[in-house]
């Protein structure tokens, strides 16, 4: 098998603690991936990505680095890849989703921080994962409380930029995004050394818009009635789009949406005739986080959709690609990902609108609304968008949860039981 | 229990490369097979990597089609079916 240890090791990873990851991940790997039937030929691809995760994207990275390029590693939807590619980096997803790594945040964080934040801290500190080690750069944002002091302990080991989030949607709030995504690409200018032009903007816009549409298309597919691929397929490709190439990504989402439209027409599905359909809400679930889609789809439902930023709010409304100067691309980039609907917003009316909306598109016969334990924003949130479910009559189960394994066969009773009550 | 006492084969490669190029030859066969993370039990040595998973019925066609094209890999072992979707566990 390929061997990267020299690598590992020039990376200044702690090989021994990373060897009980990889040690782990072939099992969790079969039990949720392999054990599935008559999946689409196409997830061949992300099958082998997730086989060498540490070992094939990361030898990419630095064989592009060896050539000049910088690698940007973020944390959250709202940092606009168009700026870091039209400068010639690269952008690579840091979010943790393992427990493994939770320990190692807990060192330098309260308890009392959601996992995801955790297990990012962790994989920095604890040098257990590729990524964070190649990071040239950490680009955070200010979503929440617990990732700005986040922020402030990793930006001691590594170069670090925060953009400032506002907190509002005002034309004001706009605005000042516009402004931030400015600043951003200045530091971006100056840290690789190249200009951002409006032809180089233009072309990244064009090449992140062609990957939410591949993206899209893989959704679409999901709102048919014979179901062609399972919601843990689905977010698998989500998962890794966040640090593949983007326009690898594309391509391969196309030929993966192809092989389901085929299905499609062919009545082929996943699934057994009747089985329900659950549609995800709240917070992410960064790789390879899993956990809740296997329990649902081992408990006698699929999931068809997730609003969350490992699903719609990732790819859904594009880019302006019609303007041509710097001053109105940033605008352009400002008013699409002030488009997202994240829980730091108040009011965040928007987001009830959108998982209204998916729910009738995806043709949902449930709504599991998640969050990460400790994730106060979404926590919070939740009391809302379960009302408004359930005032459209739309049945709705609240869960809190982590990354560990020790409440699955209590979600998976839960989970049951809201699967039995749909009908 | 049954599942568990099923044998399965795993392909071991030098680089995913030579697992690729086995999986389409296999393909153009119409013999199954499946990537998997290599089962750390039998990389013998630190490392991720990919592996083809090759149902029991599937592996002495799979053999023949290795040696009739001369296709490169480094290992094949048979363990027990390693999946359990019930385990619960997670990474």
């Amino acid at each position: 098998m390929a061997n990267y240890a020299e690598m590992w090791k020039d990376l200044g990873m702690d090989l021994e603690a990373h060897d009980a990851l990889c040690a782990v991940l072939p099992t969790a790997f079969g039990d949720v991936y392999l054990s599935q039937e008559n999946r689409p030929e196409g997830m061949g691809f992300w099958d082998m990505v997730v086989a060498d995760i540490h070992g094939i994207r990361p030898a990419e990275l630095i064989e592009a680095q060896k050539k000049g390029q910088k690698v940007f590693g973020t944390f959250c939807v709202y940092v606009p890849d168009e700026v870091v590619i039209a400068a010639d980096g690269i952008v690579t997803g840091l979010c943790g989703g393992s427990q493994f790594w939770v320990p190692g945040g807990e060192k330098v964080l309260p308890k009392s921080v959601c996992p995801l934040i955790k297990a990012s801290v962790g994989a920095r500190l604890e040098r257990t994962c590729p990524f964070f080690r190649i990071a040239d750069m950490y680009v955070g944002e200010t979503t929440c409380d617990g990732k700005k002091k986040a922020w402030e302990i990793l930006g001691k080991d590594v170069p670090m930029h925060i953009m400032d989030m506002p907190q509002m949607k005002r034309p004001q709030d706009v605005k000042k995004w516009e402004g931030e995504i400015k600043e951003f690409a200045h530091i971006v200018e100056e840290f690789t050394g190249n200009e951002i032009t409006p032809e180089k903007l233009g072309e990244a816009i064009h090449t992140i818009n062609e990957k939410r549409k591949a993206l899209a298309r893989l959704y679409e597919a999901r709102k048919a009635k014979n179901t062609p691929i399972s919601g843990r397929d689905a977010l698998l490709v989500m998962q890794i789009a966040f640090f593949d190439d983007p326009v690898r990504c594309a391509q391969m989402t196309n030929k993966l949406a192809d092989e389901l439209e085929q299905r499609i027409a062919d009545g082929v599905s996943v699934f057994p005739a009747g089985t329900k359909r659950i549609m995800l809400s709240g917070t992410p679930m960064a790789i390879p986080n899993w956990k809740l889609h296997h329990i649902i789809e081992t408990s006698g439902a699929a999931v068809v959709c997730e609003e969350t930023c490992t699903g719609t709010r990732y790819f859904e409304n594009l880019v302006d690609e019609t303007k041509t100067t710097l001053e109105e691309q940033y605008a352009a980039i400002a008013e699409r990902y002030m488009g997202v609907n994240c829980a730091c917003f108040t009011p965040n009316t928007g987001r009830v609108d959108d998982i209204l909306r998916l729910a009738k598109e995806y043709d949902v016969d449930g709504v599991i609304d998640v969050n990460l334990k400790f994730c106060c924003l979404y926590d919070t949130e939740g009391y809302t968008v379960e009302k408004a479910l359930k005032d459209a009559g739309i049945p709705v189960l609240g869960i809190e949860t982590d990354y560990t394994d020790a409440d699955a066969e209590q979600l998976r009773t839960r989970i049951q039981a809201f699967v039995e009550m749909l009908g | 229990m049954e599942e568990a006492s099923r044998i399965n084969y795993y392909i071991l490669f030098e680089n995913y490369t030579q697992g690729m190029l086995l999986q389409e030859l296999l393909r153009e066969e119409h013999i199954s097979s499946r990537i998997s993370p290599a089962p750390r039990s039998i990389q013998g040595e630190l490392g991720c990597g990919m592996s083809l998973l090759i149902q029991p019925e599937d592996i002495d066609r799979v053999r023949e089609c290795i040696e009739k094209n001369h296709a490169e890999y480094h290992h094949i072992a048979a363990l027990p079916c390693q999946i359990n979707p019930r385990r619960n566990r997670f990474c």
